[in-house]
């Protein structure tokens, strides 16, 4: 698939053909996102495209619009090319270009549909859409009423755009399994096919009732029915249906996933409906059990009233209540043995306070008691697979919901909780993949420094995040090779020039973009001990990626570092040296390349001569010093050396006189 | 020097300074007459200066000496007694070129340190301009800090 530059002005083509024309918007068209027309220019007059916005901190899925690279098929909104350009109000944004709708959406005009125009029109040609989707190992996830489009009546309906956020992230709870609907919107995870199938199977009540169903209650309100009564019975309750069309829901909204039929089943009805999948059906207590400020009558609602509250489903489990009460008044002897062991283990994993511990305790009850639930953890529901985009969606969040949810989310990463719950459900999960996930994911967690950490972890799985440095305002950064151009635009902005171009966010991207060729200068740019350390360290890294992406000269971000190489220079002791270093990395600034000035200032060679004439200057200086010294205060000892001399060549020039006066009287 | 010599300290030179002289007062009385009266500024000399060696008195003396010489050595010769002595003494050219002898030796012994202590803090004085130029250089060149008060 087509994936184009960074934007450098308001005309930049998306794969390098298509224009988003941000004066068109297409309202409803874009599945709950900002939708506008969009036009191919190899074929300006050709119209029916549309490009979709995602919000910041929701970048597209990265998986799906890879897998879907040439797709063909004409009833689903297959992305054409995705890649950033401007918004409406000039923001940069990823945009995901593909072909418009071909007319509104079945929610347009609400209306009894009949069970052949069901069948032929909405089922068949979806389910066709799922099975290709599961042979290329991906969903789809946005399957509602407003998503679904169709020309007119007696057309086919074609599934609309759900690649330009997190899976599922839009869905309302009606249209969700229970399992995923309580997750939070961000952390739904990729789901499997079978969610699809669920999705789908709540468009044909919906079609078929003519209605929305459960209409007027909020959506913990839709959860909570949908637990405690089954999802048919939930949606469709007294209602009828079209025989064939309640024959074929009953499976699609089946509680456990395993249970729906496939897509490539539903393609065709009648095999579909004759489908029989006998599930067992909910234990309902004798007596209700108090909790959460609601009564719980079975595991499920019980389960999902833990993950609500968990401080008061931790007091309830640790005091007993819940045992007694799944003993007594369930009478569920399978699993009251397994929530015991669980309650055992709380003992085992910390003392009375701790809040980790019971954090561990709630997230195993609720896996135990009901073994579709997703990962509870401290009052946030996610699926491990969501765990990116929940990051992403904390980063944006603002406070102090987002830094709560991240505090939440790092904790979960860092107690390994993933693993552990993948252990209690291994029949529902890859327990051993699973594992080895999260002990990858904590790894990053606790690396130190700037490579590691949420933000390393946040980008690591986000593909498509854009770097949220503020160095990079107004720029859209997800991959390696749009950084460097990114810099060379802030270098001439004069107050992003005043820090260094590798912040925190920038550190965390390159580590997470990159192989690890670098985590060490990342990582020791957080406690680099000296700027001239620091600087080095960047400019190294920056070097590095430009070799690596093979970009074009950078003068303005060479200017830029030359600026903030001072500290290095001045860390050389010869003056002229430091003299000829400066001109030369002036001139190596000069033609943007980064290489040369990184050879100029990290020759070690160079430095160690450096550093040996400093220290041999130094000596040399203290020699001098200490001979200046003995020179001033030797004023009193060449006095007496001076009175000494004097006497002793004044005796002897008289002893030769008398020696002389003694030989010449001798002589005469 | 012996300990035992040591130990008498200068009292015995003194004591045998003072036989010599008696010595030669009682055999030479009139070459010691003369001697004393061509010595008279060395012999005051030697017995003012307070100086460890009394280096300008001995100065003075040999000088002295060196002119006194010929005349004593004429007068031992002569065998005159101290009438001759002091006849010769009276000369006072004789006398003159003793004393001024002597003056001017002890003159020279009072400026020769001066003039050597000239030479030696020129010498020092032109090795601390010469060091401070390279510690100058060195200042410039690795950007060492410059000496306090310097």
């Amino acid at each position: 698939m087509a994936v184009s530059p960074p934007p450098d002005d308001a005309n930049i083509l998306i794969g390098g053909v298509y224009a988003v024309d941000v004066a068109r918007p297409l309202p409803g068209a874009g599945g709950g996102l900002p939708a506008f027309a969009a036009t191919d220019r190899r074929f300006p007059g050709r119209g029916g495209l549309m490009a979709v916005q995602s919000a910041p901190g929701a970048p597209p899925r990265a998986m799906a619009l890879n897998a879907l690279a040439g797709w063909t098929g004409a009833e689903m909104l297959a992305p054409l090319a995705y890649g950033p350009a401007r918004g409406a109000q000039g923001e940069p944004a990823w945009f995901v270009v593909s072909a418009a709708p071909p007319g509104p959406s079945v929610a347009a005009t609400l209306r009894p549909w009949g069970e052949l125009e069901l069948l032929e029109c909405v089922l068949r040609p979806a389910a066709t859409v799922l099975a290709a989707l599961q042979q290329r190992r991906i969903t789809h996830r946005a399957i509602r009423i407003d998503n679904i489009f169709r020309l007119g009546p007696g057309a086919s309906v074609v599934l609309g755009n759900a690649w330009s956020a997190p899976p599922a992230q839009h869905q309302p709870t009606l249209f969700e399994p229970p399992y995923s609907a309580m997750c939070l919107p961000s952390g739904r995870g990729d789901g499997t096919i079978a969610d699809d199938i669920y999705a789908l199977g709540v468009v044909l009540v919906v079609l078929a009732l003519g209605r929305l169903p459960l209409e007027g209650l909020d959506a913990t309100a839709i959860l909570r029915r949908k637990l405690s009564l089954g999802s048919q019975a939930a949606l469709v309750g007294d209602d009828r249906l079209p025989p064939a069309i309640s024959d074929l829901v009953r499976g699609m909204l089946a509680e456990d996933p395993e249970h729906r039929p496939p897509p490539a089943l539903l393609a065709e009805p009648a095999l579909a409906r004759a489908r029989r999948v006998a599930a067992r059906p909910l234990r309902r207590g004798q007596h209700p059990l108090d909790l959460a400020g609601g009564q719980v009558w079975d595991a499920r609602t019980l389960a999902h009233a833990i993950a609500t509250d968990p401080e008061a489903g931790a007091r309830l489990l640790r005091s007993g209540t819940v045992d007694r009460w799944m003993r007594r008044s369930l009478g569920d002897s399978a699993v009251a043995p397994r929530l015991d062991d669980v309650v055992r283990q709380r003992g085992l994993d910390g003392t009375a306070d701790d809040v980790g511990a019971d954090a561990l305790l709630t997230m195993r009850a609720v896996a135990v008691l009901d073994p579709l639930a997703p990962l509870c953890w401290r009052g946030v529901a996610l699926w491990p697979d969501g765990l990116g985009a929940a990051l992403a969606a904390a980063e944006v969040m603002g406070e102090p919901l987002g830094n709560l949810l991240a505090e939440r989310l790092r904790d979960l990463i860092a107690s390994e909780a993933s693993g552990n719950w993948a252990a209690i459900r291994p029949e529902r999960s890859d327990a051993a993949m699973v594992r080895a996930e999260t002990r990858t994911r904590r790894a990053l967690l606790r690396l130190r420094g700037w490579s590691g950490g949420l933000p390393r972890l946040r980008y690591a799985l986000n593909p498509l995040l854009p770097c949220s440095s503020p160095m990079l305002a107004g720029r859209i950064v997800a991959r390696l090779h749009d950084l460097l151009p990114a810099l060379e635009a802030a270098a001439s902005r004069p107050e992003a020039r005043r820090e260094r171009p590798i912040d925190r966010e920038i550190a965390a991207f390159i580590a997470a973009r990159h192989d690890q060729r670098f985590d060490g200068e990342l990582e020791g740019l957080a406690d680099a001990t000296s700027p001239e350390r620091a600087m080095l360290m960047q400019l190294r890294v920056l070097a590095g990626l430009q070799r690596q992406v093979e970009g074009g000269a950078l003068p303005a971000l060479a200017g830029w570092l030359a600026e903030q190489a001072a500290p290095a220079l001045d860390a050389w002791h010869n003056r002229a040296r430091r003299a000829a270093l400066e001109h030369a990395m002036g001139e190596a600034a000069r033609f943007g390349q980064l290489a040369p000035m990184l050879a100029l200032l990290d020759n070690a060679a160079a430095r160690t001569a450096d550093g040996r004439g400093f220290q041999a200057a130094g000596e040399a200086v203290r020699r001098i010093d200490a001979e200046l010294a003995a020179l001033a205060g030797g004023g009193a000892e060449r006095h007496e050396t001076a009175r000494r001399i004097g006497h002793e060549a004044v005796l002897g020039v008289a002893m030769m006189a008398v020696t002389v006066a003694v030989v010449a009287m001798l002589v005469s | 020097m012996s300990a035992g010599a040591a130990r008498r300290g200068p009292g015995g030179s003194v004591w045998l300074q003072g036989l010599v002289c008696g010595a030669a007062v009682a055999l030479a009385t009139p070459c010691t007459v003369l001697a004393g009266l061509l010595l008279a500024p060395g012999i005051t000399a030697l017995l003012l200066e307070r100086e460890p060696g009394r280096p300008a008195a001995r100065v003075a003396l040999l000088c002295g000496a060196a002119m006194a010489a010929s005349p004593l050595v004429a007068l031992w010769q002569a065998g005159q007694g101290v009438g001759g002595a002091i006849t010769a003494a009276s000369d006072s050219t004789l006398l003159g070129g003793c004393w001024a002898a002597q003056g001017a030796g002890w003159l020279a012994a009072m400026l020769a340190p001066l003039f050597v202590r000239l030479a030696l803090e020129a010498h020092a004085r032109a090795t601390m301009a010469r060091l401070r130029a390279e510690r100058s250089r060195y200042e410039a060149e690795w950007g060492i800090p410059p000496a306090e008060g310097g």
